[in-house]
């Protein structure tokens, strides 16, 4: 019987390898922080002291400019604080439905993230700015699906819309960590 | 460098644009099965923490279910209606996320989106568990406040206010950052 010739494997050194929390460390450190800052922000906007002196006015805001542009499209709504209506549907903008929650998840991932602050408050101005156009665009088309297309209001309220303004808040995200915010470089 | 950055950030949205419609349709396929189970699951998760076992989650049709106490009287047992599906859209999200990522080979993407799916699986049971004892701690009058303190009420409130809204929108996210947060924080891995 032949016998195998056998080379024999040098053997590296056995490199101690570190604990998974030191080897992961950045990655843990961004969703910890990420968790903390984004649980923080909603029982913030909970309080109802913060609630009716900043988050209801801004609502508001956004209802007067939603309402403004439904009647350049001749819909010939009227405005009462955070409800818009109109001869065939109303609709009262609530938190949910205010962009905040893109906002809030937008903020935290962009805060947690290591970054240069320039990179950063641009980053937040521009991404907020940016939801704040598709919640607005989400707004105005609710109404008109709640005139035109009220068996699919529901739906689109809930599902489609929020699907729309969050993945728009995460895409925004992506985008700025992978393009803009060169964790590589120390933060300033 | 930036500009091969900038590609794989291009890539990724026009992906997941790409796999919204298509993982949204297999959503809707799913969702009456997937209510059902969720009902199930989180009624045996609610019953665990009741003696004797009175809530019970019928459905009302594919979308709808009530929150029932077998205690109330028959004419106010069906005490609360709310929708099942508004709980879990953020599947949705997840798939095309997690589908969408460029550069990984697809056994890698679907392996990772279902740890993921497992994970939002049990944290849907969760919140519905929230949810339901939201209801009895704050949304049935006189009968919450007789069996509920404030701390109580303030607890289940807060809890599911948290879970329903950053939580599970930003579940998604924080899935898909636990897997690939390293493609951005270290872009030359």
């Amino acid at each position: 019987m032949a016998r195998r010739k056998e080379t024999p494997v040098s053997k590296a050194p056995a490199v101690p390898q570190e604990p998974f929390w030191r080897r992961n460390r950045r990655e843990i450190t961004f969703l910890v922080l990420f968790v903390v800052l984004l649980g923080g922000g909603f029982t913030l906007v909970s309080v109802n002291w913060i609630n009716d002196h900043a988050i209801e006015p801004f609502t508001a805001g956004i209802a007067r400019l939603s309402g403004f542009i439904l009647n350049l499209l001749g819909q010939q709504v009227t405005m009462r604080g955070t409800i818009i209506s109109s001869p065939h549907f109303a609709v009262n903008i609530r938190n949910g439905c205010n962009g905040i929650e893109a906002m809030l998840i937008f903020l935290a991932a962009v805060l947690a993230f290591p970054a240069r602050w320039r990179s950063r408050l641009a980053g937040l101005a521009l991404g907020i700015l940016a939801i704040q156009v598709v919640n607005l665009i989400r707004v105005v088309a609710l109404f008109l699906t709640g005139v035109y297309f009220p068996k699919i209001f529901d739906t689109s309220h809930t599902v489609i819309w929020q699907t729309i303004v969050i993945l728009s808040g995460v895409l925004l995200w992506i985008y700025w960590a992978n393009r803009f915010a060169r964790p590589g470089e120390p933060a300033a | 460098m930036a500009s091969a950055r900038g590609n794989w950030a291009a890539r990724l949205v026009r992906n997941v644009l790409l796999a919204l419609l298509p993982v949204w349709l297999v959503w809707s396929l799913l969702t009456p099965a997937y209510n059902r189970f969720l009902l199930v699951s989180a009624r045996n998760l609610v019953r665990l923490t009741e003696s004797p076992s009175v809530t019970e989650l019928p459905r009302r049709d594919e979308h709808f279910a009530y929150v029932q106490r077998l205690d109330f009287p028959p004419a106010k047992s069906l005490v609360h209606s709310f929708r099942v599906t508004d709980l879990h859209f953020h599947f949705v999200l997840l798939g095309a996320l997690f589908l969408g990522v460029p550069g990984i080979p697809w056994r890698v993407r679907l392996a990772n989106f279902g740890w993921a799916c497992l994970v939002t699986v049990f944290f849907d049971i969760f919140l519905l568990f929230f949810y339901v004892k939201f209801v009895y701690a704050t949304q049935l009058g006189a009968w919450s406040l007789a069996h509920y303190g404030a701390f109580a009420r303030n607890f289940w409130g807060l809890g599911k206010h948290l879970l329903d809204l950053p939580f599970k929108l930003g579940l998604p996210l924080l899935l898909w950052a636990g897997f690939y947060a390293r493609m951005l924080l270290d872009p030359a891995a």
